[in-house]
């Protein structure tokens, strides 16, 4: 027994080691194998800004590719990444807030990101599952049926084309959420009750577009886990037991679909930081999406690793409590 | 003899997009006092249908378009569902069939059984564990199966819980469904002496569903033989097996192996579709004894002995 859960949590270890690897090194060839490089491009919108008419000479932009180090053939440049990372736990310095470590910038958008997309998805994930329980246990009434209908419709509205009709409607219409930030230019950082209340009306309606869509997305997949277990023997045993209806739904049946659907959590933490990260951009919310966003445009490299490496970690760090957590949750993982 | 349930005329459909499937049409039969009641007939007969349409633990698409059941007086069908799930496990209980899967995979023995007491009997989580642990007692199961998962449990020990669960409280009748299915030979006698013992012992009456024919004689009193949803023969376990009067049950009966007979006879042809049941008799194209009526008018169940009916145009009918 002991052996047996020892030998399951090397193994989720030892994968959660391997998807790392594989993932970093995919990533890295894929945004270095894009042609340009970030001094050419740095260069090209200095030159249009400024309208110069004289092209930047060769040599200057050599120069400063041997600064970054971009000279160098891809395979070099990748030994010399992996190097960094794991001697230093450096992720390098950023190209466009040079000498700013890229490091840093992720630190700052970090806890934004965090704060608004954790509380979201909780409160999404609870609300989701106690509506999907509810409406699969009376699923034989008009009004469940209705409910789930017009979840199945609004669980398909991409996030951010609900978060551009909330900022049409909210913002430009009635007037009662701020457009953009994460609180009031006018406010300073502080734990006053102002700046609380700023920081939650801004962060409203981000989070309103992602719970939004995400309640209904959980809902109709715990209305499907609730109706199969509905039809197990030992839901007909728990009937024939006579037991109070609260005791059976909680114990019985939302029990039992809490592990597939725990599953479903972290499986789809992958799509809901992807979605996300269009929702800071949309809102200008100063975390890690929007700065991801903006290390695209200007190709900052270091930046945009470090980003990866961040949302892959906690992705897959996610994902590895939830595994860990299976053997609380089902007592045949445990004993097995 | 007092009649403790008594079925009138019980119709349980399924909803399809054929059209109803009905896989119990028409069912009435009394249950009398501290008896044991078996419930026989092939797969699909609608015998553990008839059971979960008394109990009123079905699911839909499955409903029940007529019928009545009476329990001591008291109509089981139209009673608010508050007041049915305060009678369930209190005074009907029920034995699940296969009990492979009858137990909630992620919770404890304890809980399951406890939380059944709870429901019903105003006492303490001390009291209802000792009430629990006399019942598995009762059964032969050690205390310390309190503690375990269901998957730690054998398909005969896990049987046997459900047994044990079903008496705690105590009940008027039990239904078991299947009990002894998909066990060995040693674990199916064992269950079916404990089963027994819940009418020695505790004057519990039980109507028990089973499709094999050795297990109704080992421990029943009297026999039900369904058929197509209808119950073809009633009668006493020693007159069922000494004297079948249905073509039906003398086809069920030589289908029993035994040393002597080895070439087993059985009943040509298969069981026809709830969907569709035959007119006139429905056991008429599987009949070797059909008769000309036998296509046209179905045969109503009428006494022909002191306790003992049949349904079948051989016996007088219409």
């Amino acid at each position: 027994m002991k052996k047996s859960i020892f030998s399951y949590f090397i193994n989720r270890i030892l994968l959660y080691a391997l998807i790392f690897v594989i993932s970093l090194s995919a990533f890295f060839f894929f945004i270095n194998l894009v042609p340009g490089d970030p001094v050419t491009r740095y260069i090209q919108m200095l030159e249009q800004r400024y309208g110069l008419s004289t092209p930047a000479s060769e040599i200057v932009i050599q120069k400063y590719k041997e600064v970054f180090g971009l000279d160098k053939g891809l395979f070099e440049r990748y030994i010399s990444y992996i190097k960094r990372l794991l001697f230093y736990q450096d992720f390098g310095p950023s190209f466009v807030a040079f000498p700013k470590p890229a490091i840093e910038l992720i630190l700052e958008s970090l806890p934004w990101s965090v704060g608004l997309l954790g509380t979201s998805v909780i409160i999404a994930w609870v609300l989701g599952v106690i509506l999907g329980t509810i409406i699969g246990w009376t699923r034989e009434s008009k009004i469940s049926s209705t409910i789930f209908t017009t979840g199945l419709v609004i669980s398909q509205i991409p996030t951010y084309l609900l978060a551009i009709i909330l900022v049409m409607v909210f913002t430009f219409w009635l007037n009662l959420f701020p457009m953009g930030g994460a609180y009031s230019a006018m406010l300073q950082r502080s734990f006053s009750l102002r700046f609380i209340i700023s920081l939650i009306k801004h962060a409203f309606l981000p989070s309103l577009s992602l719970v939004f869509v995400y309640v209904f997305g959980t809902m109709i997949s715990q209305r499907a886990l609730v109706i199969s277990v509905l039809g197990e023997d030992y839901i007909k045993l728990a009937e024939a037991k006579g037991l109070k209806s609260f005791r059976l739904v909680n114990r019985y049946i939302l029990r039992n679909t809490l592990l597939p659907q725990t599953t479903g959590l972290a499986l789809s933490l992958g799509f809901i930081v992807n979605g996300f990260f269009l929702i800071e951009w949309i809102f200008n919310y100063p975390g890690i999406g929007r700065l991801f966003m903006m290390a695209i445009r200007e190709m900052d490299y270091n930046v945009l690793m470090g980003i990866t490496i961040t949302t892959m970690f906690c992705v897959l760090t996610a994902n590895l409590i939830i595994e860990f957590l299976y053997p609380l949750i089902d007592p045949r993982i445990r004993r097995g | 003899m007092n009649t403790i349930l008594e079925v009138e005329n019980l119709k349980v459909y399924f909803k399809t997009i054929l059209g109803d499937a009905k896989s119990v049409d028409g069912v009435s039969l009394k249950v009398f006092e501290g008896e044991i009641l078996g419930i026989a007939g092939e797969s699909g007969c609608g015998k553990s249908t008839l059971v979960e349409g008394v109990l009123k633990i079905y699911k839909p698409p499955c409903y029940i378009p007529e019928g009545k059941v009476y329990y001591k007086g008291i109509e089981l069908l139209s009673l608010p569902e508050e007041e049915f799930r305060k009678l369930r496990w209190k005074e009907l209980s029920y034995v699940p069939q296969g009990s492979m899967n009858s137990l909630n995979p992620v919770i404890k023995i304890e809980e399951q059984m406890v939380d059944g007491i709870l429901s019903h009997a105003d006492m303490s989580y001390h009291e209802a564990k000792e009430l629990a642990l006399s019942a598995l007692n009762s059964v032969g199961m050690p205390p310390d199966v309190l503690d375990m998962y269901p998957h730690e449990l054998s398909g005969g020990m896990r049987q046997r819980v459900c047994i044990a669960m079903s008496l705690c409280l105590n009940p008027k009748i039990v239904f078991a469904d299947e009990p002894i299915t998909g066990l060995d030979v040693v674990m199916q006698k064992l269950n079916l002496q404990t089963l027994g013992d819940l009418r020695d012992r505790y004057g519990i009456t039980v109507v028990m569903v089973a499709h094999d024919m050795a297990c109704h004689a080992e421990i029943c009193d009297r026999i039900c033989i369904m058929y197509a949803g209808k119950i073809l023969e009633v009668g006493s376990t020693v007159d069922i097996f000494s004297d079948p009067l249905h073509p039906y049950t003398k086809g069920l009966l030589s289908a029993v192996p035994s040393l002597e007979k080895r070439n087993l006879k059985g009943i040509p042809g298969l069981a026809p579709s709830p969907l569709e049941w035959p007119s006139g008799c429905r056991f008429h194209p599987r009949c070797s004894y059909r008769m000309k009526i036998c296509e046209e008018e179905e045969p109503v169940l009428e006494e022909v002995q002191p306790g003992r009916s049949v349904a079948c145009f051989l016996y007088g009918g219409k």
